[in-house]
């Protein structure tokens, strides 16, 4: 009978879950949506700031002499010139991004070929200002250029004698896919990670808690079917579930990368068969084990909300050796980071996606992961066949 | 069809259920009263296999309690008042389906016995329609038509008219009297006496895990010389408390 209660009890399950719409949305839909439109809206507001220091790059420009390099700016379409009577109290206001001081002598120790002393003031905690002053340095190096070209040409020198040396730099990923990589390699552990907890989080409440909750579970104690072919049976519809919505997030991110206008302006990232397979086996049993441990929490729990607060913490507590390790390079990770609980599984991720198949790190997250499942499967049954648990009310 | 052999029950210090010991005959409805955790539901739930015992044990249409309780739950339907504990997003039909399948019956097993059940409840207009929307005396008919899909021998009802209106309340009851004529063995537990006198043989009068009394009506009311079936059981229940 076994198998077949297993097969009846997880069919049921999906049936049941597929026509609920609220979880329908909260565990496919959103998840699909979410980073697009979170990624979207990132990139469009960090172009709109880019944008209005393009087109209005408010400067006031202090030069009592009126030297050639105010004239400069003056003659630069970009730049807006402001009077001010205060410029750092403007600069905090945003009324201009930037000031320039040019000191008195400017032109005559441009002339003596003495250095001279140029003063940008700008407000380094706000993104515009910082961007403005990126673009006025840029110009005055522009200048500066001009300068120094003028001057070799009086000494008839070639400006060739500034740069020794040309670098060629040729990277081992693809250019327009480098950026996207990196992206790719701190976030997807990070989110894999949350996805496992989260995915299965709703569904293992509701086949939990819910059913004790609605009355369900009673009268699912008193069929002739045992009590572990109820769990394995909603064990694999949590795990299923949980995959999908993970799934469902996952195609959201890679939606989100390649639409253009967003945070990765588009970069596409190419993952060899082997890394996709590797990365969802992680995944799956990721989701196996979290799925086993909020059901055994779930069941002791007496109501959804006491279930929900339950997890949450369980949700905090994963958070942390997740997050510390989700800067960290992939190239050269010590082993033992692949012994700390979910820090082993960011690790491994990092390195699949860096394209590093290290055979013992693989082992040992591997052997880990296998041990989390059992134990929380263990955990899992332990809840089921206690009375305490089943009937806390 | 079901012997209960000095059956206890203790949640950590509390003796719940204190070897308690009486039988129900086929086609027998035996009341088990008491006050609200006098040891009912947990009786029932042992006699369900949900519970095990801490000590003694009964057998269930000639079947262990302890070692034989797959065997037991194949036998057994049970009626809880309260909540029904239905499926919401599942139809009356797939609600019954799943238990009769958990039940070990065969597809074509479950299709007639629901289809029977569909015509002794009149439920043709609804069944195939999402239980969530249903009233509760729809309901209820879904809870009864699952308790007894599989066909089983005995029947428990825990308080199963808690909380239900009059017509509801009347279809539980003819239910239940349908369940003696079909020779089922009933254990019906209540606190209501007017019910308890109408429906029931026989009376097992539990008070704080232990049975205090076990007779027809007619000798319970002989032997405490009042004919007011409520006033006996506080009368019962006081002399027990000592008073």
């Amino acid at each position: 009978m076994g198998t077949k209660v297993i097969k009846l009890v997880f069919l049921k399950e999906l049936k049941d879950i597929f026509r609920d719409r609220k979880t329908i949305l909260m565990s496919l839909v959103i998840p699909l949506v979410i980073f697009p439109l979170l990624f979207y809206f990132m990139g469009s507001s960090m172009d709109r700031s880019a944008k209005q220091v393009e087109d209005n790059l408010t400067v006031t420009i202090v030069d009592s002499g009126n030297s050639s390099l105010s004239q400069y700016f003056g003659g630069v379409e970009e730049v807006k010139l402001v009077e001010s009577s205060d410029i750092r109290a403007d600069i905090r206001t945003g009324r201009i991004l930037a000031a320039i001081e040019i000191p008195d002598t400017f032109d005559e120790d441009i002339l003596a070929e003495i250095p001279t002393n140029l003063v940008i003031h700008y407000d380094n905690a706000s993104q515009s200002s910082q961007m403005a002053y990126t673009v006025l340095s840029s110009m005055i190096e522009g200048y500066s250029k001009t300068v120094v070209a003028q001057r070799l040409l009086a000494r008839d020198i070639s400006d060739d004698i500034l740069t020794p040396v040309v670098i060629d730099s040729r990277t081992t990923v693809a250019e327009e896919e480098g950026f996207g990589k990196l992206m790719l390699s701190m976030l997807l552990p990070l989110m894999l990670v949350i996805f496992s907890i989260s995915g299965p989080m709703g569904v293992a409440v509701d086949l939990g808690a819910g059913e004790k909750e609605r009355g369900t579970l009673e009268p699912l104690l008193t069929t002739q079917t045992g009590r572990l072919s109820l769990l394995w049976g909603k064990f694999f519809a949590i795990t299923v579930m949980g995959l999908l919505s993970t799934i469902s997030s996952l195609i959201g991110l890679l939606i989100s990368m390649r639409q253009s206008g967003g945070l990765f302006q588009g970069s596409a990232v190419t993952l060899e068969p082997v890394t996709i397979v590797l990365i969802g086996l992680v995944t799956l049993l990721l989701t196996m084990f979290f799925g086993a441990l909020e059901l055994s929490i779930s069941i002791y729990a007496r109501s959804f909300k006491e279930a929900q607060t339950y997890i949450s913490p369980l949700m905090l507590v994963s958070f942390i050796p997740t997050y510390a390790t989700y800067l960290i390079d992939a190239k050269n990770i010590d082993t033992y980071f692949f012994h700390i609980p979910l820090a082993n599984i960011t690790c491994l991720l990092k390195e699949f996606l860096a394209g590093i198949y290290d055979l013992s790190h693989i082992a040992i997250t591997f052997s880990w992961i296998i041990i989390y499942i059992i134990a929380a499967v263990l955990f899992a049954r332990y809840m089921f066949s206690k009375e305490e648990v089943i009937f806390r009310t | 069809m079901i012997e209960i052999m000095e059956l206890s029950k203790n949640f950590k210090k509390i003796l719940a259920v204190d070897a308690i010991n009486f039988h129900v005959a086929k086609g027998e409805i035996v009341g088990l009263v008491g006050e609200n955790g006098a040891g009912k539901t947990t009786t029932l739930r042992m006699l369900a296999t949900m519970l095990k015992p801490s000590s003694g044990t009964a057998t269930v249409a000639g079947y262990d309690i302890v070692s034989q309780s797959s065997q037991v739950r194949g036998e057994i339907g049970i009626l809880f008042g309260g909540e029904v504990g239905l499926y919401d997003r599942l139809t009356g039909r797939e609600n019954i389906g799943y238990f009769a399948a958990l039940n070990g019956m065969t597809s074509a097993e479950t299709a007639a016995s629901i289809d029977e059940l569909i015509g002794l409840l009149d439920m043709e207009e609804y069944i195939d329609r999402r239980v969530g929307k249903f009233s509760r005396g729809m309901k209820q008919k879904v809870a009864i038509a699952r308790s007894i899909v599989h066909q089983p021998s005995v029947m428990f009802f825990d308080e199963p008219t808690a909380g239900l209106d009059v017509s509801a309340t009347r279809i539980v009851q003819d239910f239940i009297l349908h369940c003696k004529q079909e020779e089922k063995a009933i254990i019906f537990s209540s606190h209501s006496m007017s019910e308890v006198e109408k429906l029931c043989d026989r009376l097992v009068i539990i008070h704080k895990g232990e049975i205090i009394e076990d007779g027809t009506v007619s000798q319970l009311k002989a032997k405490f010389g009042n004919d007011n079936l409520e006033d006996v059981f506080v009368q019962m229940v006081g002399d027990s408390n000592g008073n």
